[in-house]
C-alpha cells in the first residue's frame, strides 16, 4: 500500500549499459533521419525555403529524441519486464516518484518555450513587409492573383502606359514569371471559394478568401524571395498548386512559377514580349480572339482541344460552331455564342449545371470585365473552332457586331479604336490577316 | 484489514436514498445543461460581433438603430415573470398550493407579453436593416430565443395544469418538474438579458 | 486473510461453467434503459459504421492508384466519398465508440446500477440511426463535397442538398453527443460509492469525466455553426456570404470552436483505456496518478484555446503567433500522460495479452502524432504543410493510431466482461500485426509526399508520387484485411470463446468484481472497491482479489497468456 520505493530497479551495471547503447542508437538514429531532410523536402527556391527547412531539422532532431527515447524504453520494456512463463506474480507497488514527474514535465516546457522563440523568429523574418517589392525596370509594380474554379490567373499592373494613357496589365494566365531576388509581393483575390495558393518550392502558402466584391473584396497577401538553386538551368518552372478543397477540379487547379535568371532575362524573355504583344494586337478578330479568350477564366472548366484545355466542368468547346446553330431554334450561331458569354445563365447544356461566372462590360470581378469588341474577337475565334462552322465566315466582320447589336444593344468598333490614328499599318495589318484567316477557314 | 467491515457498514449508512440520489442528479443535470445550453447563446453572441467587424459602423451606415423602447419594457416584463416564478415556486415549498398557480399564471401572463413584443420587434425589422447583417443576426438571435422561450412557456402550462390537478406537494421530491421548469425559465431570461444588451446596447 | 469481510455481499452466485447467462440478441434491438444493453448497442452500431467508412476508404486508395481519375466518374464524386468518410469516421464511429465503453464501463467501474439517466442515456443512442440515415440518405441523393469541415461558401453556395442532409445529420449528432456527456458527468460526480473519492477513482472515469466536460463546453458551438449553415442554405440568408455582409471565416472560427476539442472527445477516453489496460496487464500501479488523472484535465482546458491553428493560412498573420503557442503548451500534457504510461509498465510483468499489444501499439504510433502535431504546431513549418497529406498522416497517427488502437485495447480487455468468454488470443495477436504495420506503411509515407507537394483532398495528383501512393494504398488494403480477423474473432468468440469468469484479468477496478456479464442491476449487493483502483503488487490487494475468486469461482483460464 505505501509507496515501496525499493522496489524501483536500482542502477546496474546492465542498466548503464542498455543506456549507452540507447544514446549511440539515438545518436545514429537521430543523424540518419536527417540525411532525409533534403529528400522529404522539394527544392530550396526561395529564402524563406532557407529558415523553414532549418526549421524542419530542428524539430527533426528533437523529434528524433523524443522518438528514439520513447520507442526506446518501449523495447526495453517488452524484452527486460515481460513476464516470466509461470509468473503469477504482480509488479512492484510503485505509484510515482514526483521528482521524476516535475522533471519530464519541466523539459517538455522548456522545449516547447525554445521551439515557440524559434518559429517566432523565423516567422517574423519570413514575412516582413520588405522595402523594394515586385521591382521591375526599377519600379515597384502589383502582381495580383485570382483563384476562380479552377484556375490561377496573375496580372501584371504595369507601369507602363498605351498610346492612350491606359496602364499596361499584362495577363499571364496560370504562370507566375519572377527573378532571382526579386521581392515577389503577391496579392490574392479569389472570384468564387476558398483556395489556397501553394508554391511548396518556396514554402509559401495563403488562402484566398472571399469577400465583397462592392468594398474591394477581401485581399490577402504572400511574400517570397527566390533564390539560385545549384544545378538548375534557368528559366526554372516550378509548381503552383491549390491546397483548399474548392470543388470538382480542385486536384487540377494548379499553375507555374517561372524563374528567371535575372531581371535582363526577366524582361528578354517575358516582360517585354507580353508588353510588345499587348500594345500590338492583331487587327484579324480571330487572331485577337485567340489571345483574348486566354486572358479569362474560360480554360478552368472547358475542353478546348486547340488551346491544349482539358477541364471537364462545363461543355467541351471543341466544334462548338457546328452546334451553335441549331442549338436554339431562331438564334444565328454568332447570337448564340456571344449570348452564352455575356448571359452565361440564358442556356444551359443538358447534363452540366449552370455554374459559369458572369462577364460583361459592367460586372463586378474585374477579371471578368469583357468589352463588345472582346467579345467581338473571342466570337469570331470560337466561330473558327468546328469543320463546319454555322458562323457566317465570309462576313465574320458584320455578321458577329450584327449579332451583339441584336442581343445586347451594344454598338462594336471592328476596327479596335485603332482606325483613327495609324491608318498605314493597319491597312498592312488587315492584308496580312485577311490571308491567315482565310487560310484558317 | 478489519476496516473492510466497518466501512461496509459506514457505506450502507452513507449511501443516499434511491429519491434523494434521484434529485442530486436532476439537480446537477439541470446545471450542466445550462452551462452547456447557454454556449450556443454565447456562439450566437460571437457570430454577432464578428459579423461586425465587416463594417465600419455598426449599425452600418443607412440603418436605423433599433429603438431600444418595447425590448427594454419586454425585458422588464420578462424579469417580472422571472420573479414571480421564483415567488411561485417558494410558495410551493412552503405547501401553499393556490399561491404557486397563483404566481404562475401571472409569470405566464407577463411571458406571453415579453413574446408579442419580441414577434412585433422581429417581424418590423426595417428593410433596410435586412440588407446587412445588423438586421440578419437580431432576426436569428430574436427568432433563436423566441423557439426557447416559447417551448418552456409550454412546459409552464403543462405544469400548472398538472398542479392545478394537485400533482406536486411542498415536498422538494414531488415536485421537480415545477423546479427544473422554472430553472429553464430562469435560463430563459438570463439568455434574453445577454442578448438584449449585445443587440440594443452594445454599439 | 480469512479476517476480512466479503466485499460483494455473499450472495453472489457461482457461475455454472457452461452456460453465460446474458441477454438475448434480441434484447440489442429493442428500446432498453440498461446502460449495458445501451453500450453494446453503441458499440456495435459504432463498429458497423467503422467498416462502412472503412470501406470507402478503400475506394478512396484505390481511386489514388493512379495519378488520374479513374475508379471515380469525377473529382466531384471523390469530394463526396472522402467527405462521408470524413464524417462517419468522426460523427458516427469514433464518438459514439467511446460512448459505447463509457456507457458499459463508468458505472460498473463506480459500482453503480446504472446511468444517472437511464431514459436520456437510451433517447441519446437512439438519436444515432435516424441522424446516420440523414447523413447516407444525403449521400445517395447529392452528396455534400466540402470535406467534413464544410467550409463556406463552397459548402453554402456550391454544394447541393446533401449537405443540408448532412448539417441536419451533425446536428442531432451532436444533440446526442451531449445529451450523453451530460449523463457521464452526472454520474461521476454523484453515483460514487461514498469511499471512492475522486483521487480513488478509475483512470477511465477521469477522462470520460475531462471528455464529456469538452463535449457539453463545445458541441453547442457545432450547432450553433450548423444553425447558421442551415439558414444559409435554407432560409436564405449570408451569414457566410462575404456579397450579404457575411465572413467566410465565422464559420471556420466557431466550427473550429467546437472540432479542435473534438479532437480530445475522440483521444481522451483512449488514454483513460490506455491506463486502465497498461497498469493490469503489467501488474503495476499507474504511475504518477494524480498527474494522469489532472493532465485530462490539463488537456481539456488548452485544448478550447488552440483552435485557429486549423487556420494558419488564414487568419490575420498577427493573430496566428498566440495560436502557435497555445497549440505547443498541449504537448506538455500530453508528453506527462505518455512518460507516465512508460513508468507504468517500466519494471512490471508484462503479459502480452491482445489488449496490451494495443495498448503498446497506441504508445508507440501515438508518439509519432504526437511529434508531428508539435511540427505542425511551429508556424512557419506549418506553412509550407498545412492541408497537406503530411496533415493526413498526422491525424490519422492521433486518431487511428491513438483511437481505434485504443478501441481494439478496450475491445479486448472488455469483451470477457460484456459477453461472458474470452477472445481468442492468437487471432488477436495475428491481428494486432497486421494492423500495426498495415497501418505503419499506410500513413508514415503520407508524411513524406505531403512534404513533397501533394495536397490533401485530390483525387489526381502529379506522376511522381504515385510510387508513394502504391505502396501507401498497397498498405491501406492489408489494414482494411486486418479488421476481418477481428470481425471473425468477435463472432467466434461470441458463440464459442472460452468462459471467462468475473475477472480473468485479476484486475482491482469494480467492473470485474461481477458476473461476466453483470447481471441487471450490475451487482447483487452494493460493492466496496478496493482502496487503490491501481494498487497491484500488495498482499491486501491479492487478498481482495482472492475473496473475489471464491465469490465467483475462480476459471482455469485466466489472462490466456500461459
Amino acid at each position: 500500500m505505501e509507496n515501496r520505493g525499493s522496489n524501483t530497479p536500482s542502477i546496474s551495471p546492465a542498466a548503464v549499459v542498455v543506456a549507452a547503447v540507447f544514446l549511440l542508437v539515438s545518436v545514429i538514429g537521430i543523424n540518419w533521419f536527417t540525411t532525409f531532410v533534403p529528400v522529404v523536402l522539394p527544392e530550396q527556391a526561395s529564402a524563406e525555403s532557407k529558415s523553414v527547412d532549418e526549421l524542419f531539422y530542428i524539430l527533426m532532431i528533437i523529434g528524433g529524441v523524443v522518438f528514439f527515447l520513447i520507442q526506446g524504453m518501449l523495447l526495453i520494456s517488452v524484452i527486460a519486464f515481460r513476464a516470466r512463463p509461470g509468473d503469477e506474480g504482480d509488479g512492484p507497488t510503485y505509484h510515482g516518484n514526483p521528482l521524476l514527474e516535475i522533471v519530464w514535465t519541466i523539459i517538455p516546457a522548456l522545449v516547447v518555450v525554445f521551439l515557440a522563440v524559434v518559429s517566432f523568429n523565423i516567422w517574423t523574418q519570413n514575412t516582413e513587409p520588405k522595402a523594394a517589392i515586385n521591382m521591375v525596370e526599377g519600379q515597384s509594380i502589383s502582381i495580383n492573383v485570382t483563384g476562380a474554379r479552377y484556375a490561377w490567373t496573375h496580372q501584371y499592373v504595369t507601369e507602363r502606359f498605351d498610346p492612350d494613357g491606359n496602364q499596361i496589365v499584362i495577363n499571364s494566365g496560370p504562370e507566375l514569371h519572377t527573378y532571382i531576388g526579386q521581392n515577389v509581393d503577391l496579392t490574392l483575390q479569389t472570384q468564387d471559394v476558398i483556395h489556397s495558393y501553394w508554391v511548396p518550392a518556396m514554402r509559401v502558402k495563403q488562402d484566398l478568401l472571399p469577400g465583397d466584391p462592392r468594398r474591394g473584396g477581401r485581399p490577402t497577401q504572400l511574400r517570397f524571395t527566390p533564390i539560385r538553386v545549384e544545378d538548375r538551368s534557368y528559366p526554372a518552372r516550378y509548381p503552383i498548386v491549390c491546397a483548399e478543397l474548392c470543388g470538382d477540379g480542385h486536384g487540377r487547379m494548379q499553375g507555374t512559377v517561372i524563374v528567371y535568371e535575372d531581371e535582363s532575362q526577366f524582361l528578354d524573355q517575358f516582360y517585354e514580349p507580353a508588353i510588345y504583344a499587348i500594345l500590338n494586337p492583331p487587327a484579324d478578330p480571330v487572331l485577337r480572339g485567340e489571345i483574348e479568350i486566354q486572358n479569362y477564366i474560360c480554360n478552368s472548366c472547358h475542353i478546348l482541344d486547340s488551346l491544349g484545355w482539358t477541364s471537364t466542368t462545363g461543355p467541351s468547346l471543341n466544334g462548338v460552331a457546328d452546334r451553335a446553330g441549331e442549338r436554339v431554334p431562331g438564334q444565328t450561331a454568332e447570337e448564340y455564342i456571344a449570348t452564352s458569354i455575356w448571359n452565361s445563365g440564358a442556356f444551359r447544356v443538358p447534363g452540366y449545371d449552370q455554374q459559369m461566372a458572369a462577364f460583361g462590360p459592367d460586372v463586378m470581378e474585374a477579371t471578368n470585365v469583357m468589352s463588345p469588341e472582346q467579345l467581338y474577337s473571342i466570337v469570331a475565334y470560337l466561330c473558327t473552332q468546328g469543320e463546319q462552322s454555322d458562323c457566317d465566315m465570309e462576313n465574320a466582320s458584320a455578321a458577329i457586331p450584327d449579332a451583339i447589336q441584336t442581343v445586347f444593344g451594344y454598338e462594336v468598333d471592328i476596327t479596335f479604336g485603332m482606325e483613327d490614328d495609324e491608318d498605314e499599318a493597319m491597312l498592312e495589318a488587315d492584308a496580312a490577316s485577311d490571308d491567315e484567316s482565310g487560310a484558317s477557314g | 484489514m478489519t476496516s473492510y467491515v466497518e466501512r461496509q457498514r459506514k457505506t450502507k449508512l452513507g449511501r443516499p436514498s434511491e429519491a434523494d440520489l434521484r434529485l442530486k442528479n436532476n439537480r446537477l443535470g439541470m446545471t450542466i445543461f445550462q452551462i452547456s445550453w447557454i454556449m450556443v447563446f454565447l456562439a450566437m453572441i460571437i457570430v454577432n460581433w464578428q459579423l461586425r467587424f465587416s463594417y465600419s459602423d455598426w449599425p452600418p451606415a443607412g440603418v436605423a438603430p433599433f429603438d431600444p423602447l418595447l425590448p427594454s419594457a419586454a425585458t422588464v416584463a420578462l424579469l417580472l415573470s422571472s420573479l414571480l416564478v421564483k415567488r411561485g415556486l417558494q410558495a410551493l415549498r412552503q405547501g401553499r398550493i393556490g399561491g404557486f398557480l397563483l404566481d404562475w399564471r401571472g409569470a405566464m401572463v407577463f411571458g406571453f407579453a415579453f413574446l408579442a413584443a419580441i414577434i412585433y420587434e422581429f417581424v418590423s425589422v426595417s428593410n433596410a436593416a435586412l440588407a446587412t447583417q445588423y438586421g440578419i443576426t437580431m432576426r436569428l438571435m430574436t427568432g433563436f430565443h423566441f423557439v426557447h422561450a416559447l417551448a418552456i412557456l409550454a412546459f409552464m402550462a403543462h405544469v400548472i395544469r398538472r398542479g392545478a390537478a394537485g400533482s406536486y406537494s411542498g415536498d422538494e421530491h414531488e415536485s421537480w418538474a415545477v423546479e427544473g421548469t422554472a430553472k429553464l425559465w430562469y435560463f430563459v431570461t438570463l439568455a434574453w438579458i445577454l442578448f438584449y444588451i449585445v443587440l440594443y446596447w452594445i454599439r | 486473510m480469512a479476517t476480512i469481510a466479503v466485499p460483494l455481499g455473499g450472495q453472489a452466485e457461482q457461475q455454472e461453467a457452461e452456460a453465460v447467462r446474458r441477454p438475448a440478441l434480441s434484447d440489442y434491438l429493442r428500446w432498453s434503459v440498461d446502460h449495458k444493453i445501451i453500450g453494446v448497442q453503441y458499440g456495435v452500431s459504432a463498429f458497423l459504421f467503422f467498416i462502412i467508412g472503412g470501406a470507402m476508404a478503400m475506394g478512396i486508395r484505390l481511386e489514388l492508384w493512379t495519378p488520374e481519375l479513374d475508379l471515380m466518374v469525377s473529382g466531384a464524386a471523390y469530394n463526396s466519398l472522402f467527405t462521408i468518410h470524413g464524417t462517419i469516421m468522426i460523427f458516427l464511429f469514433i464518438i459514439p465508440m467511446w460512448a459505447a465503453f463509457g456507457n458499459f464501463v463508468v458505472p460498473l467501474q463506480l459500482g453503480a446500477k446504472d446511468m444517472a439517466f437511464p431514459w436520456l442515456n437510451a433517447f441519446a443512442f437512439w438519436l444515432i440511426p435516424p441522424a446516420a440515415v440523414v447523413v447516407l440518405l444525403g449521400y445517395f441523393v447529392s452528396p455534400a463535397e466540402a470535406g467534413w469541415t464544410s467550409y463556406p461558401p463552397l459548402s453554402t453556395l456550391f454544394s447541393g442538398d446533401g449537405q443540408t442532409l448532412w448539417a441536419l445529420g451533425a446536428h442531432l449528432l451532436g444533440i446526442s453527443s451531449i445529451m450523453g456527456s451530460i449523463n457521464f458527468i452526472v454520474t461521476i460526480f454523484n453515483m460514487r460509492p461514498p469511499e471512492m473519492t475522486i483521487w480513488r477513482m478509475p483512470l477511465l472515469c477521469w477522462a470520460v469525466l475531462a471528455t464529456s466536460i469538452i463535449a457539453v463546453m463545445a458541441t453547442p458551438f457545432l450547432a450553433g455553426a450548423l444553425t447558421l449553415l442551415l439558414l444559409d442554405r435554407v432560409a436564405g440568408t449570408t451569414f457566410f456570404d462575404a456579397a450579404g455582409g457575411g465572413d467566410v471565416l465565422l464559420w471556420q472560427n466557431i466550427f473550429w470552436f467546437y472540432s479542435h476539442p473534438a479532437v480530445y472527445i475522440m483521444v481522451l477516453p483512449g488514454m483513460g483505456v490506455l491506463s486502465e489496460v497498461l497498469s493490469v496487464h503489467s501488474r503495476k500501479p499507474v504511475f504518477g496518478y494524480r498527474m494522469v488523472g489532472l493532465s485530462s484535465m490539463g488537456i481539456a482546458f488548452v485544448g478550447f484555446t488552440v483552435w485557429a491553428h486549423h487556420m494558419f493560412t488564414s487568419l490575420q498573420p498577427e493573430l496566428r503567433i498566440p495560436f502557435m503557442i497555445t497549440t505547443m503548451i498541449i504537448a506538455v500534457p500530453t508528453g506527462i500522460k505518455m512518460f507516465s504510461w512508460l513508468g507504468t509498465i517500466w519494471g512490471g510483468k508484462i503479459r502480452f495479452t491482445s489488449a496490451m499489444l494495443f495498448a503498446l501499439g497506441f504508445l508507440s504510433l501515438f508518439v509519432i502524432g504526437g511529434i508531428s502535431g508539435v511540427m505542425l504546431a511551429a508556424l512557419p513549418f506549418d506553412i509550407h504543410v498545412h492541408d497537406t497529406y503530411f496533415v493526413v498522416s498526422h491525424f490519422h497517427f492521433v486518431l487511428f493510431g491513438g483511437s481505434v488502437f485504443a478501441v481494439y485495447a478496450a475491445l479486448y480487455h472488455w469483451f470477457p466482461k460484456v459477453t461472458g468468454r474470452m477472445m481468442n488470443e492468437r487471432l488477436g495477436r495475428i491481428h494486432f500485426v497486421f494492423t500495426y504495420f498495415g497501418f505503419l506503411f499506410t500513413f508514415f509515407p503520407m508524411h513524406v509526399v505531403g512534404m513533397l507537394g501533394m495536397p490533401r483532398r485530390v483525387a489526381v495528383y502529379v506522376e511522381a508520387f504515385q510510387p508513394w501512393n502504391q505502396l501507401i494504398s498497397l498498405s491501406a488494403f492489408v489494414l482494411g484485411f486486418s479488421t476481418f480477423i477481428v470481425i471473425y474473432n468477435v463472432i467466434k468468440s461470441y458463440y464459442h470463446g472460452p468462459i471467462a469468469g468475473a475477472n480473468p484479468w485479476r484486475a482491482l477496478t469494480l467492473e470485474w468484481q461481477t458476473t461476466s456479464p453483470p447481471p441487471p442491476m450490475n451487482f447483487d449487493d452494493d460493492p466496496i472497491p478496493f482502496e487503490d483502483p491501481y494498487g497491484y503488487g500488495t498482499e491486501a490487494s491479492a487478498a481482495y482479489l482472492e475473496v473475489v475468486d471464491e465469490a465467483f469461482g475462480v476459471r482455469s483460464n485466466r489472462a490466456g497468456e500461459h
